[in-house]
């Protein structure tokens, strides 16, 4: 018999006595039990208030917002103004390709989590697919489609766009540095040290700063490219860098025996590094790395600072006008949300990729 | 013969007349890099400022910068649509950006210091908006001027060049007022709104929006009129283009002028249609020179006016009357109305 068919009856007593004993089992375990409860019930209660019951919902509502003085949040400002968080200043008649191209490289990210798509076959094809979709959408210039610049690509679909080129950029490159930096070779393996740490020793703002702003006058002039390419590839770098590093540590947790093993049945570098070594380094480097997405991710932010509406930018600019101002908060709270739905997912993506290789078991 | 020698001195004389009308603008100056271009890249802002450069529901900017920015493409080009793009950049990013050509101009509130205007290798026009700290006051207590806090509190950000301003004003004018040094914005902010002082101290277009938000509305705060202390806001072209900033200098002189004769964006046709006098006629392009002399197109003004309107319409749409805002122009208005702004001479 398990408790999922035992009678109602007959389970509820044992949560009582699980409560009493848990919570009850003293007057001072009561007392700070109850204290507890009524804390959080009034933060509960003040939230819900503030959020759901006082608040404004309907868009072009500021003015009843303003009059309701004692009032709770003004989510018109959302409401009316979230084709400007998401979308940045991409030109209104065509934010629908904003919007389509957005979901295209979510759709992508979404499929290469995926176990079927895992091979080298498939996911570079799906990335590269992914990718032109989002280019040809959002730059236009041909079929009919009006060109939009980099410079006026913005909002959600810009910080997903970073993210994702940043990732797929940064992920070859780091196991390059963190393979040269194991190197037999000393010169190449000091070479990449020092490299990887000079550019870890730099913020990456100094570094989106450089690749955006000091660039220009230093490169000749067929590679400047546009600002956003520039800072990407800079913002890859530095990914690069902490990723080579957290790589390598998974790498140095193998045994020595599982890289001499495969040597002795003659397997090649090539092959020892594919088959051997990097699967079981990722395994082992699993929750480093997806920690490092979560930043990446949550630091694609700071490219407001070479003035790109980012959401993150998008938001303040979406608060920001005198019939908004006062909305701060819950443009805020908005923008926070889309970062949580973004970076919770990731995580519970990253949780189930433990289970699943049994990282912690085996 | 006398008649061939008249001929030939009326001929050169002539062709002096009309090399003295066209500039020559120089093959590296800006203004020519623009004009092949067939557009002007102008400074916008990462997020937005306050009544300067705001984003609207569509996502179009608006604001006092942004209408600069568009009387400049319409002036060069004869409409800014089309003509004008408005690059987004930090404040950390605007002069490294206009020395890379990233943006022809900085029009983005900037503060006219010397050591931009020297070390940064910089060129600052006429300034375009005096930026004043003044005083905010609640309403109840029915003061006119600061003089009228004597014995109060003021509230100001600490160690700002705002509390030093505010503290050498209160003692040369001799008002015995209390200032109370906060280091948060918010919470000087919130500490005037609960009563902790009568007044605050702050950049007034600051104020201005930071009245519009009040928690008990609007009325009942007043901004006081006395100018505590300035900061000039000018456009800033690179050192060394003086056609660049002749252009710049002379949009700012039309808007004014525009005002000065009362010319507004919706009687300039009629106004064009039937000059007044012979100064409006040229300003307008009805008899040439206006333009030429910049290397612009004779009607440059008209069609600035046309689609922006003088400066008073720019200042009453985004910051003044017309806006929430509702800012009096004050040390902003032309000199025959009590500011410090004038036209230069059109001749």
């Amino acid at each position: 018999m398990t408790a999922s068919v035992m009678p109602a009856a007959l389970s509820r007593q044992p949560v009582l006595g699980v409560l009493k004993k848990k919570y009850f089992a003293t007057r001072l375990d009561a007392a700070v039990t109850v204290l507890f409860a009524a804390f959080i019930a009034w933060i509960v209660w003040s939230l819900v208030n503030w959020g759901v019951l006082d608040a404004v919902f309907g868009p072009n509502q500021g003015d009843v917002c303003r009059e309701d003085l004692e009032g709770g949040a003004c989510w018109s400002v959302v409401s009316t103004r979230w084709r400007i968080v998401l979308f940045g200043l991409y030109p209104f008649e065509e934010q629908w390709r904003s919007g389509i191209a957005c979901i295209a490289m979510v759709v992508v990210a979404i499929l290469s989590c995926i176990p079927w798509f895992w091979s080298a076959r498939r996911l570079p094809v799906l990335w590269v697919v992914g990718f032109a979709t989002f280019y040809v959408l959002m730059r236009g210039g041909f079929l009919g489609l009006a060109e939009v610049t980099e410079q006026n690509w913005g909002g959600l679909s810009l910080t997903i766009f970073i993210f994702a080129a940043v990732s797929l950029l940064g992920m070859p490159l780091a196991i390059i540095f963190a393979l040269l930096r194991r190197s037999k070779l000393p010169w190449i393996a000091r070479t990449m040290a020092l490299v990887i740490d000079t550019i870890r020793s730099l913020p990456l703002l100094t570094i989106m700063f450089t690749f955006a702003i000091v660039m220009p006058f230093v490169l000749p002039d067929w590679a400047i490219g546009d600002k956003l390419y520039r800072v990407i590839v800079g913002y890859a770098l530095f990914f690069a860098c902490y990723q080579a590093e957290i790589i390598r540590g998974g790498m140095q947790a193998l045994p020595n025996g599982q890289e001499e093993a495969a040597k002795a049945l003659g397997l090649g570098y090539w092959h020892r590094i594919g088959y051997i070594i990097l699967p079981q380094a990722f395994r082992n480097a699993l929750p480093p790395t997806i920690n490092q997405f979560v930043i990446t991710f949550k630091e694609t932010s700071l490219v407001t600072i070479i003035g790109f509406f980012d959401v993150m930018a998008s938001g303040r600019a979406a608060s920001g006008t005198a019939e908004w101002n006062f909305a701060v908060v819950e443009m805020y709270v908005f923008v926070a949300l889309i970062f949580y739905v973004f970076v919770f997912s990731l995580s519970r993506y990253g949780a189930y990729l433990e289970r699943r290789l049994g990282v912690g078991r085996r | 013969m006398g008649n061939l020698i008249k001929g030939l001195v009326a001929a050169a004389a002539i062709t002096l007349a009309t090399q003295a009308a066209h500039a020559q603008v120089a093959n590296d100056s800006r203004l020519t890099t623009v004009l092949e271009r067939g557009s002007l890249l102008c400074s916008g802002h990462n997020g937005s400022f306050l009544g300067f450069a705001e984003v609207d529901d569509k996502g179009n900017w608006k604001g006092v910068d942004i209408d600069l920015c568009r009387a400049l493409a319409a002036g060069l080009f004869g409409k800014s649509e089309g003509h004008l793009e408005i690059v987004p950049i930090s404040w950390a990013q605007r002069w490294p950006a206009l020395q890379s050509g990233d943006i022809d101009v900085v029009i983005k509130v900037s503060g006219w210091t010397q050591s931009r205007d020297t070390e940064l290798n910089l060129a600052y026009s006429r300034p375009y908006f005096i930026g004043a700290f003044q005083v905010m006051a609640h309403a109840k207590l029915g003061a006119k001027t600061v003089a009228d806090l004597d014995g109060g509190t003021l509230c100001v950000g600490a160690g700002t060049s705002t509390e030093r301003a505010a503290a050498t004003y209160l003692e040369s004018h001799d008002i015995e007022a209390e200032l109370l040094t906060f280091e948060n914005g918010d919470e000087l902010r919130n500490s005037y709104y609960e009563g902790r002082c009568d007044g605050q101290v702050e950049w007034a277009p600051s104020l201005a929006a930071g009245r519009v938000d009040a928690p008990d509305g609007a009325e009942s705060h007043v901004i006081l009129p006395d100018v505590i202390a300035l900061e000039a806001e000018g456009i800033i072209v690179p050192e060394g283009d003086p056609d660049w900033l002749d252009v710049q200098n002379w949009m700012l002189s039309s808007l004014w002028f525009a005002e000065m004769e009362g010319i507004t964006s919706e009687n300039v046709d009629d106004i064009r249609a039937n000059p007044p006098s012979e100064t409006v006629a040229k300003f307008l392009g009805v008899s040439p020179g206006y333009g030429d002399r910049l290397g612009l197109p004779n009607d440059w003004a008209y069609n600035m006016i046309k689609e922006v309107g003088n400066f008073a319409e720019i200042y009453d749409r985004n910051i003044g009357a017309g806006s929430p805002y509702n800012l009096p122009r004050g040390i902003n208005a032309l000199y025959n109305a009590g500011g410090v702004f004038y036209p230069m001479i059109v001749d």
